[in-house]
């Protein structure tokens, strides 16, 4: 029923190879590769690739992975375990060849696993097989047959015998809990739990089965056995006298009257209200400065930690002692905090939220198992594998290198064109202006395209850039060619017309580069995407930017998401135009709060082609991967 | 006569400071006659052990800190196959590397020296952070071009090239280049001499490109160094570098029993060594 099964060492080499059918395997898992792996999107383990649906775990121990692949329209429930038993046998049988550092040992060692596999195959196929329904028990055999009917009246005395045996079960039940929990992979305490229900489930499903089956069974008792000890608390905290309802119902009126005493009608007097926390600022009623409140704010998150810190100290140096020294390797509970920690710090960094638990899970799965060095703690180890994996993200997948693809397009005697789309006020007719001044500086003949029909001044905007371009580049010193001119059409017309017209006037006068500045729309405004939509679809420009502020924040996720998806919904081509790269734009007011490009970067895969730091037209940057990690992995 | 006055108060000035250390040195001196003539002599034996020490460590470091050889190239161009047929010379199924594989190697030429053969991976995420690490001590540099798809792959293949160069370029002792075009048992793989063409046209047109790139967010870094003569067309052997073509095939002309046809490629290796 499996495609495939292959186990490969990280560095390349396939050590051993299961093919259910005559397909290669290396397509499939290349993809998986390149976009799960790679991307840093590892935190769940199954990824989807055409007809096939791929599981896949990682040895971080032994630099090894081990991929299984089955059609996606079969659910196989035991592929998990299947996975975890084979990880383990692997392991344990090739040990020595596996554990050394130089690739020779993989090289030279033959790895004759198949029949183990196929035995490890049939086991956990046989166990998932749908037993043929239990027939009903006949009424003898039931419990109930033989208890003698004495046992079953009820009365005020056999409530205590019956609640002794509910509490035996529950206990019973707890400890077949508590195993599965705790224990990590211990085969023994599974199979216990398994053999109950006959069926092989993954351990959660099995687990979250059981609970329920416990809460249908015991009703409000395990209820109130699962929650006494959070009860605890809080019923500690109160100690208020239960209020007795007096069976048959007195109702007399002052019994049921629990208002508080009142003297006159007048409402107790309330606890004095603290002045100076409502008025809140300093002094004199005047507005405190913003230091103030900053250094008051960092008081109150340092209280809270340092009690704690001050408990943990002791515990921790010895912690601290053990985890230095010795080959230790890495469990979740040990990089739990570390991760939270760091998951904090890129949120206040200003990435998106889902983004940074995704990055954080996507570490912690790459670094789980692995063999920490001696003197090297956990939070370094952590902290070194997110900075890869920062500066992995930013690097651009694809080539970024405008000019160069501008001088084929001059080859071929047709203009290039780039259109720039994105939110209101992002700044793209600015940063558009920037380009061209750039394109312009080497040499280049630029049409801008005003198809930003809506807003007012913005035929105008673009004028004046065009007559300040034209002033530092006038035709004399270019041999008589314009070098910069503006196609508008005024306003309200349709903005994909105009940019059909700017590219036929481009390739007649030989323009270099077409410059398409849209109008901002938000990304939840579908008659707007659908026009975007289409004059992308109609005109391919060349690249498609998308302008986006470093000031967003959880924004910027959705505003991709959106953009790309209506690009998508609206083409008619098979391979859809989607954004091509990011412009990132007033960068110089975030100090080191630069979260937004990885926010934008691991979103879409795409590069950030420029970034933009400032109004004139020399404040154009490339993004340089190492000092936005740097910056923002400063404490 | 100024010339004599000055230097006999140099003299002076001199002999002033010479008499405050004056006593110091002969309580020294008498301190260490005193004492057992062995004491100085073991001191003196330490002092030149250390230095040896010291001596020999640095020349060790300079010379073994540079034994590597670095397999580079685009994704898919062959490097983990050819490291594999380096090694062993057997074939073996590979995936996308995701870290690097490094493994000691035997040059088979008359000293039998040992080098480090370094596998780094190709995709455009994990390159330049795997150069980074590997470079300081590479000795020599295997770049290489999957010359079936090459036509296709022209751009990418020169921009990285040329971001290997200008890094090696920056380095104190520069590597040995060889750019080895393989999959050369393809039919419609190109040669080397052709490669060379496109790829000095190329590198001519990045370099007028790259230069003229925005610059990076913090200007701290330098200008990107400038490849070949700016005048004339590029060509590598205005490089200060030593770069070499050769054609080589990991997979063999006859499918995966075969052997690999890296001769060429071995004994370029055995030059270098």
């Amino acid at each position: 029923m499996l495609d495939f099964f292959t186990i490969f060492s990280k560095g390349g080499l396939v050590l051993w190879c299961f093919q259910g059918v005559s397909d290669s395997c290396t397509g499939p898992v290349n993809a998986l590769i390149r976009s799960v792996l790679l991307q840093e999107r590892g935190g769940n383990n199954s990824f989807t690739h055409e007809a096939l649906t791929l599981k896949y775990k990682l040895d971080n121990q032994f630099e090894l992975v081990f991929v299984v692949g089955f059609q996606k329209i079969l659910t196989l429930t035991y592929v998990d375990k299947l996975i975890d038993d084979v990880h383990r046998l692997f392991r344990d049988k090739y040990r020595t060849e596996i554990q050394q550092q130089s690739a020779l040992s993989l090289l030279n060692g033959t790895f004759d696993f198949q029949n183990d596999f196929l035995r490890l195959l049939r086991e956990a196929e046989e166990s998932s097989k749908v037993r043929a329904p239990t027939t009903m028990k006949k009424f003898e055999d039931s419990e109930k047959a033989k208890k003698p009917v004495r046992s079953m009246i009820e009365t005020r005395g056999e409530k205590p015998k019956e609640k002794a045996k509910n509490k035996k079960n529950k206990g019973a039940k707890k400890e077949g809990f508590d195993v599965p929990l705790t224990a990590s992979k211990t085969a023994p305490a599974e199979k216990s739990v398994g053999a109950d229900n006959g069926v092989e489930l993954s351990k959660e499903e099995l687990i979250r089965r059981k609970r329920e089956e416990f809460i249908q069974k015991h009703g409000k008792a395990a209820d109130k056995s699962s929650k006494s000890t959070k009860s605890d608390a809080p019923k500690e905290k109160g100690k208020k006298a239960p209020r007795v309802w007096a069976l048959g119902g007195c109702a007399n009126k002052e019994d049921l009257d629990y208002s508080a005493p009142t003297t006159n009608g007048a409402p107790e007097v309330a606890p004095p209200e603290d002045i100076n926390l409502i008025r809140g600022t300093g002094p004199g009623g005047q507005l405190q400065d913003l230091d103030c409140s900053s250094s008051d704010d960092e008081g109150a998150a340092q209280n809270p930690t340092k009690p704690s810190a001050a408990k943990g100290t002791l515990g921790g140096m010895f912690g601290m002692l053990k985890g230095l020294v010795g080959s230790k390797s890495l469990s979740r509970e040990d990089m739990e905090s570390v991760l939270d920690k760091m998951r904090d710090h890129l949120i206040a960094k200003n990435v998106a939220a889902d983004i940074a638990v995704q990055l954080c899970e996507s570490v912690a799965n790459k670094l789980e198992g692995k063999v920490m060095g001696t003197f090297s703690t956990v939070t370094s180890t952590v902290k070194q594998a997110l900075q890869e994996s920062l500066v992995q993200i930013l690097q651009p997948q694809r080539r970024v290198d405008m000019l160069r693809d501008i001088m084929d397009a001059q080859r071929h005697q047709r203009p290039y064109v780039v259109t720039f789309c994105g939110v209101n006020g992002v700044g793209k007719s600015t940063n558009l202006a920037k380009i061209s001044f750039w394109l312009l500086e080497n040499g280049f003949s630029v049409l801008i395209a005003a198809c930003d029909t809506f807003r007012a001044g913005a035929v105008e905007q673009l004028r004046t850039h065009t007559r300040r371009l034209s002033a530092l580049h006038p035709p004399e010193s270019h041999g008589g060619r314009t070098m910069v001119q503006l196609f508008e059409k005024g306003y309200g017309k349709d903005a994909a017309g105009i940019a059909m017209e700017a590219i036929a006037f481009a390739r007649n006068q030989g323009f270099d580069v077409v410059l398409v500045d849209t109008a901002g729309r938000m990304q939840d405004n579908a008659p707007l995407m659908t026009a975007l939509a289409k004059l992308i679809t109609v005109n391919t420009p060349d690249l498609v930017l998308f302008v986006g502020e470093a000031l967003v924040g959880n924004e910027a996720v959705d505003q991709l998401v959106k953009f790309n998806r209506a690009l998508a919904d609206h083409s008619m081509a098979q391979t859809p135009r989607l954004i091509d790269g990011i412009v990132l734009t007033k960068f110089d007011t975030i100090d080191d709060k630069v979260g937004a490009a990885i926010s934008m970067t691991y979103i879409t895969s795409k590069p950030i082609v420029f970034v933009g730091t400032g109004q004139t037209y020399c404040d154009l940057r490339s993004l340089n991967a190492k000092a936005v990690v740097a910056a923002l992995m400063k404490a | 006569m100024a010339s004599a006055d000055s230097r006999r108060m140099g003299n002076d000035g001199g002999g002033g400071v010479g008499g405050a250390f004056q006593p110091y040195l002969d309580s020294l001196r008498q301190e260490l006659q005193q004492r057992d003539p062995t004491l100085l002599s073991v001191v003196v034996a330490l002092l030149a052990v250390l230095l040896t020490l010291v001596l020999w460590k640095f020349i060790r470091s300079r010379r073994s800190s540079q034994r590597a050889v670095l397999l580079v190239g685009l994704c898919d161009s062959g490097k983990t196959l050819l490291f594999v047929r380096l090694l062993t010379g057997l074939y073996r199924d590979t995936q996308t590397s995701i870290t690097d594989s490094s493994a000691a190697y035997r040059v088979n030429n008359s000293r039998g020296t040992n080098l480090t053969l370094i596998d780094l991976p190709g995709h455009e995420s994990l390159r330049l952070q795997f150069l980074e690490r590997f470079k300081a001590s590479a000795r020599a540099v295997v770049f290489v071009v999957d010359s079936a798809a090459f036509q296709r792959e022209v751009k990418d293949v020169a921009e990285f090239l040329y971001q290997v160069l200008v890094d090696s370029m920056s380095l104190k002792n520069a590597p040995s280049f060889l750019i080895a075009c393989n999959k050369q048992d393809i039919t419609m793989a190109k040669s080397a001499k052709l490669i060379q063409q496109q790829l000095e046209k190329e590198l001519n047109t990045l370099r007028v490109t790259r230069s003229a790139a925005p610059s990076t967010l913090d200007s701290s870094s330098a200008a990107p160094a400038q490849l070949g003569k700016k005048g004339k067309e590029f060509e590598f052997s205005q490089l200060p570098l030593k770069v070499e073509f050769v054609e080589c095939s990991a997979k063999g002309g006859r499918g995966d029993t075969s052997s690999a046809d890296i001769q060429d490629l071995e004994k370029w290796l055995a030059k270098i060594a």
